[in-house]
């Protein structure tokens, strides 16, 4: 597997979950190379049907939810999170205001931590990838991924694309990068 | 590379495998490596301390700001900036420790996946469902320049409406009023759907709504339930109704419904829904009769008492007032001659009874039965309804002034709503009024100019006005709706706009109940999540944009601290009503009003001076100087159907959280069995309830807590469900409310329907 494509898959599917409006929404799902045409607002509005409201989305995009809890948000799953990226020297401009396990803040996480082995050669917070990898992100996304799909696949080229895409990087990190713990 | 998950858990729970693992990650130079992004480098990594385990709590004081009985004053435990549970305060003797279940339920309402979290608009129409992410800046751009261009078109901004009522209660929070306030003259659903006619009859009675402290009742030898379910919905009050009832008080229910009170009364009268005024008519006149009313105080403290007896001499006839009210004779002399005998006795009269087309000549006549008791103006008695006589704040946030050169409305004043409101001496305009209980109908007929922009706010209009089909064409015949809340509900599915807003945890507020005498702060004790604002800060927003785009259009303040806001309502009145010199002093908790026993020395703020058994106000209101028999609304259907409240949620807020769900999920009509025999339907089936206005499917319980010939739903709104029990329900009024509150209520408890299984 290419590296920068490695990279770019994180930081791609990162910037769809943290888009704020229909320009950089489109900006990031295009930079999947996907063939789908859509237009930004159709894609914001069938994106935040999905994931983001005002209406209960299909699938929230918080580990809380799928760990702790369907109804609630910053609980016990949050919080662990928060100690891990202090301890991995993160410091969060947005804490007690959008909880660290949302999705895209979670992806923004593993592009960092995975940038430094990539791109820096930095090993020293390895481990502490694959543990969030493991014992974090593949114990929630899956579940996430799964229950939008159910939806999607007769609903929304373009949700399908972007939730199968997550899903095969998520297999792609799981299995290739391996673990033997 | 693997991982040892030991090893790292050992890392991130661990303070010294922490702290070497951080002073390594400093050295590694992995911090000076990062890209970037919504997480960054911290730069102020502290590898000195290590890691001190359990982080510690900070308190916070709050207050449940809901249209309650109880406002709780409130304790918030906040561990690292996120609340983890809160506890009713220990200082006030009333909350007394303990919140009911929806207070206690305030950790999953704020840290609810459900909350709305960014403001969005709907692009598709109104009701599409697709919704678009928009800034702050954009939304605020969107209302300000639509206001601005109304204001140019119409010549006023009286096309421009705020529907907003009881979501929260909080003093600041008249600031939603303020910011309508600020931008000039414009249109307001007025009135209330609540309380208005008792307020009317205990003013036209005497001079004000003004209620013996609930603490007292502990004191009081007999205690009347008239129409009141606190042990459903004010379960604060029950301790000391307890606390009567071990003493050696007899307390009595009277209500058509077997309610959680009266399965803990000595006594429960079951009573036909609307012949309540009867039936304290009856009891007054008995004890007149016996002689056990109080000559002495009717004769120094009253007006029209020999009217009012002449009049109980002629009109009521005591057989006719136990076959109207199904209660036998014999009870309802016992009833009237033991409450006489007891002093201090006191009647509790509910909200409930006042929403029938004679719901105010019912709390009059109760009213005056307790005069003639004589027990008005007494300590542990009093005819108790509600009061407002600790609200004297400065309304600071409310009272905004128009912009110069404001254009309004030239017809007739009317009054404004139930708490406060800001007033204008110096200006020959008005803002328009639309009644509050005809929402559809006068929104679809307001004119010159029609209404093109409604903001909604601490409301949900779909779960709580009446007339669905008729609201929905209002809605879409409007421009712009923007609905400010804290959940997607029925509501914000037809706006345009939905504007995401705090929670009392997130902002500052001060408050008071129109029961009980305590005040309580309400400190921010957590950051607002998501883009989550106060209505203060929404106001400011839009006042910058606003002059922004044409200097001096709005007077709200440009930017606004909720803290700094709530600060100004205080005054010197408040303080020493409270006995304190500073709103800081809350900080250590909350405190209660110096004790004053209302009307003890005798003075009634009503023209007389005195309590009024017969007033000319309400002759040249309401046609009737005495508080007479009124017959209650005639069928018009089968069944009588009432609609409660219910102790799983207060109005359209907390059922849709998961402990309320869990419990109450859906729902029901609750059928007497005998009823349900007759239809043959058997408990769990779907019904279809319907009468003229609407239909409901739902499923049936059966009880014989509602009599035959009754049908019971309660009024909230269930997430995901437009179970909405008000779409059966016509906007008839009661007879009383426009005299004090602007609009006269509306009969909600005169609602008729058939059922049938489906």
């Amino acid at each position: 597997m290419q590296t920068t494509s490695r990279l770019n898959d994180v930081k791609h599917l990162r910037d769809i979950f943290n888009a704020q409006n229909s320009k950089a929404l489109k900006v990031a799902f295009d930079a999947l190379n996907s063939s789908i045409e859509i237009s930004e607002e159709d894609l914001e509005v069938q994106f935040n049907r999905y994931f983001v409201g005002p209406m209960e989305p299909v699938a929230d995009p918080f580990a809380s939810v799928y760990l702790d809890n369907p109804d609630v948000v910053m609980s016990q799953s949050t919080l662990q999170v928060r100690e891990l990226y202090e301890t991995m020297g993160f410091t969060y401009p947005l804490k007690n205001v959008i909880p660290e396990d949302h999705l895209g803040v979670e992806l923004d996480a593993y592009y960092q931590l995975l940038y430094l082995e990539e791109a820096k050669e930095i090993t020293y917070l390895s481990e502490l990838r694959h543990y969030f990898l493991h014992e974090h992100i593949h114990l929630w996304v899956p579940r996430f991924i799964e229950k939008a799909l159910r939806e999607s696949e007769h609903d929304s080229k373009a949700i399908t694309f972007i939730l199968l895409q997550l899903k095969s990087l998520l297999i792609r990190e799981t299995t290739t990068q391996g673990v033997t713990a | 590379m693997s991982y040892s998950k030991e090893n790292v858990e050992s890392i991130v729970n661990n303070g010294i495998s922490r702290r070497s693992f951080l002073k390594g990650l400093a050295a590694s130079g992995v911090l000076s490596s990062f890209p970037g992004g919504i997480l960054q480098a911290n730069e102020d990594l502290n590898t000195k301390i290590p890691y001190l385990g359990e982080k510690s709590y900070q308190t916070f004081r709050n207050a449940c700001p809901r249209n309650c009985y109880d406002t709780c004053s409130i304790k918030t435990y906040v561990k690292d900036g996120v609340m983890q549970f809160i506890e009713g305060a220990q200082e006030s003797t009333y909350t007394r420790g303990g919140c009911c279940v929806k207070g206690n339920s305030y950790v999953k309402r704020v840290y609810s996946a459900r909350r709305l979290k960014y403001p969005m608009m709907q692009v598709g129409g109104k009701g599409s469902g697709n919704w678009k992410r928009i800034s702050w800046d954009n939304a605020i751009d969107i209302i300000a320049k639509k206001l601005l261009e109304m204001k140019k078109e119409d010549g006023t901004l009286l096309g421009a409406a705020l529907t907003k009522y009881s979501g929260n209660f909080g003093i600041t929070h008249y600031g939603i009023e303020g910011m309508f306030n600020s931008i000039g003259y414009t249109t307001r659903l007025a009135g209330t759907p609540c309380w208005p006619a008792g307020i009317d009859a205990q003013n036209l009675d005497m001079g004000d709504m003004w209620c013996n402290d609930p603490e007292e009742m502990k004191d009081s030898k007999f205690i009347i339930l008239w129409g009141v379910n606190p042990a459903a919905n004010s379960i604060h009050s029950m301790k000391y109704i307890y606390e009567a009832k071990k003493k050696g008080a007899k307390v009595v229910v009277i209500d058509p419904v077997f309610t959680e009170a009266a399965s803990k009364a000595s006594q429960y009268i079951q009573i036909k829904a609307g012949t309540d005024g009867l039936l304290a008519l009856g009891m007054a006149k008995i004890i007149i009769e016996a002689g056990l009313h109080d000559q002495k105080w009717l004769d120094a403290n009253s007006k029209g008492y020999k009217e009012y007896k002449a009049y109980l001499d002629k009109e009521i006839k005591l057989e006719n007032v136990s076959k109207i009210t199904g209660i036998p004779l014999a009870m309802i002399k016992e009833l009237a001659l033991s409450f006489a005998k007891a002093k201090p006795a006191t009647i509790w009269m509910g909200y409930g009874m006042q929403r029938h087309t004679n719901g105010g000549s019912m709390i009059r006549a109760i009213d005056a039965f307790v005069a003639v008791s004589g027990n008005i103006g007494k300590y542990a008695g009093g005819a108790r309804y509600g009061h407002l006589s600790t609200w004297g704040f400065n309304y600071a946030a409310l009272s905004m002034p128009k912009p110069e050169g404001s254009v309004g409305y030239t017809g007739p004043e009317g009054a404004k709503g139930d708490v406060a409101q800001g007033k204008d001496a110096k200006s020959n305009y008005t803002d328009r009024f639309l009644n509050i209980n005809k929402t559809a109908r006068e929104l679809l007929n307001a004119k010159e100019p029609k209404v093109r922009l409604l903001w909604v706010a601490c409301k949900n209009v779909f779960a709580q006005d009446f007339d669905r089909n008729q609201l929905i064409r209002a809605f879409q015949q409007l421009d712009l709706v923007v609905v400010a809340d804290q959940f997607f509900n029925e509501t914000a599915k037809w706006a345009d706009i939905v504007l995401p807003v705090a929670t009392q945890f997130e902002e500052y507020d001060v408050n008071v109940s129109y029961w009980h005498y305590w005040l309580t702060l309400n400190e921010q004790a957590i950051k607002p999540l998501f883009e989550v604002k106060s209505d203060l800060e929404i106001a400011a927003m839009l006042s910058k944009r606003m002059n922004q785009l044409q200097s001096g259009s709005c007077t709200f303040p440009q930017s606004v601290d909720t803290k700094a806001m709530m600060a100004k309502e205080f005054n010197p009145g408040i303080y020493e009503q409270f006995g304190i010199k500073s709103w800081e002093e809350l900080k250590n908790g909350p405190v209660k009003a110096k004790a004053v026993i209302p009307y003890a020395d005798g003075k009634f703020k009503t023209p007389s001076g005195k309590f009024e058994f017969y007033s000319d106000k309400a002759l040249e209101l309401f046609g009737s100087a005495l508080p007479a028999y009124l017959e209650v609304r005639k069928p018009y259907d089968k069944f009588r159907m009432t609609s409660p409240h219910s102790r799983w949620s207060l109005h359209s807020q907390f059922q849709n959280l998961e402990w309320m769900e869990d419990v109450h999920p859906e729902p029901y009509v609750y059928i007497n069995p005998d009823d349900a025999e007759a239809k043959m339907v058997k408990e769990g089936d779907t019904v279809a309830v319907f009468n003229k206005q609407g239909l409901l499917r739902l499923k049936a319980k059966l009880t014989d807590n509602v009599q035959a010939g009754t049908l019971l739903m309660y009024e909230q709104w269930y997430n995901n469900n437009i179970y909405n029990v008000n779409e059966l329900v016509d906007d008839t009024s009661s007879d009383m409310g426009a005299f004090k509150t602007g609009a006269p209520g509306v009969a909600l408890h005169d609602t008729f329907v058939n059922f049938r299984k489906l």
